[in-house]
């Protein structure tokens, strides 16, 4: 389960340095393309960043119960802007269509190569993963935010000995 | 220049005067001292985006420092409450290059406490004359 998620994280982190290599945040004193897995960042009071895409692994399950092991687990997506105070906030609008649009765009195609990365290397193992079309939640408002999350459901077969 | 002219008010520097003040408060309730435990800078790698290359981190005193140990909630066993003086924060946030300091505390692993690292929860400044001259910070385990 481990490998999907890191596999789903770097593919989509890979896939944003191509789409906007302008999209960075500093995070622990470390400049990065602005994706996080909320679960691997120190659990600190810190608000997430704007402009940035954080990943939330939800449940998981078998995706077809009556055959196969084929499983399914959800990931949500959440961002936030506040726009810029160049342009007095009001473009919190645009910034929030061009957050959507990234994520789209990283969202496709919705297949990677699934990979173990707990030796500190990618060591590629033999199968893909693949997710649904990105589900986009209302617009939540919560002054002077504006953002959104959206949630895939990424499907894998679990390795024998996998961590 | 008319006296009118020069309010009490506009004197330079007077937001010293509250520091001044919040620091010695301080030494009054005892003046002692805290452990933050910040966190080095990120490799930023791959490794450390995953998790797997844990960060390391240092310990920085700071003092003058109160604590005052607060009921327990439903929440969390321990809860305390910590207040600093930006006179003696400031110094150690300007040698990390920090501007944002409220940030930069929620942002720490948290403060050591009796050999326990309690995260930080709420951090709230208290300034005059636009300088902050007081942080209370809210620790739980």
């Amino acid at each position: 389960m481990q490998a999907t998620k890191d596999s789903f994280y770097v593919e989509l982190r890979n896939r944003l340095v191509t789409v906007d290599p302008q999209r960075t945040i500093t995070l622990d004193g470390a400049a990065r393309p602005a994706i996080v897995v909320a679960e691997n960042e120190p659990p600190n009071a810190a608000p997430p960043l704007c402009d940035a895409f954080y990943l939330h692994w939800g449940g998981a399950r078998s995706a077809l119960p009556s055959s196969g092991t084929l499983m399914e687990m959800e990931c949500a997506i959440s961002y936030r802007t506040k726009g810029t105070d160049q342009n007095g906030n009001l473009d919190r609008g645009r910034d929030l269509a061009s957050l959507d649009n990234d994520v789209l765009a990283i969202c496709a195609p919705p297949q990677a190569v699934k990979c173990d990365y707990s030796t500190g290397a990618a060591v590629p193992l033999g199968s893909t993963i693949f997710w649904t079309q990105p589900v986009f939640s209302a617009l939540v408002n919560a002054p002077p935010y504006i953002g959104r999350e959206i949630t895939v459901s990424v499907f894998f077969y679990p390795e024998v000995n996998q961590t | 220049m008319p006296e009118t002219d020069d309010p009490i008010n506009m004197i330079p520097g007077r937001h010293l005067a509250a520091r001044r003040g919040a620091d010695a408060f301080i030494r009054a309730l005892g003046g002692g001292q805290i452990t933050l435990r910040i966190a080095d800078p990120s490799a930023g790698d791959t490794n450390s985006q995953l998790g797997i290359t844990p960060p390391t981190a240092s310990d920085v005193q700071i003092a003058p420092a109160a604590v005052q140990p607060l009921p327990a909630t439903p929440e969390s066993a321990r809860c305390i409450q910590v207040m600093v003086s930006a006179r003696g924060l400031q110094p150690i946030a300007d040698s990390y290059g920090v501007t944002d300091i409220p940030g930069w505390l929620l942002g720490s692993q948290g403060v050591l406490y009796r050999g326990q690292l309690m995260p930080i929860k709420s951090v709230l400044s208290s300034s005059f004359a636009g300088a902050d001259y007081l942080y209370l910070l809210i620790a739980t385990k």
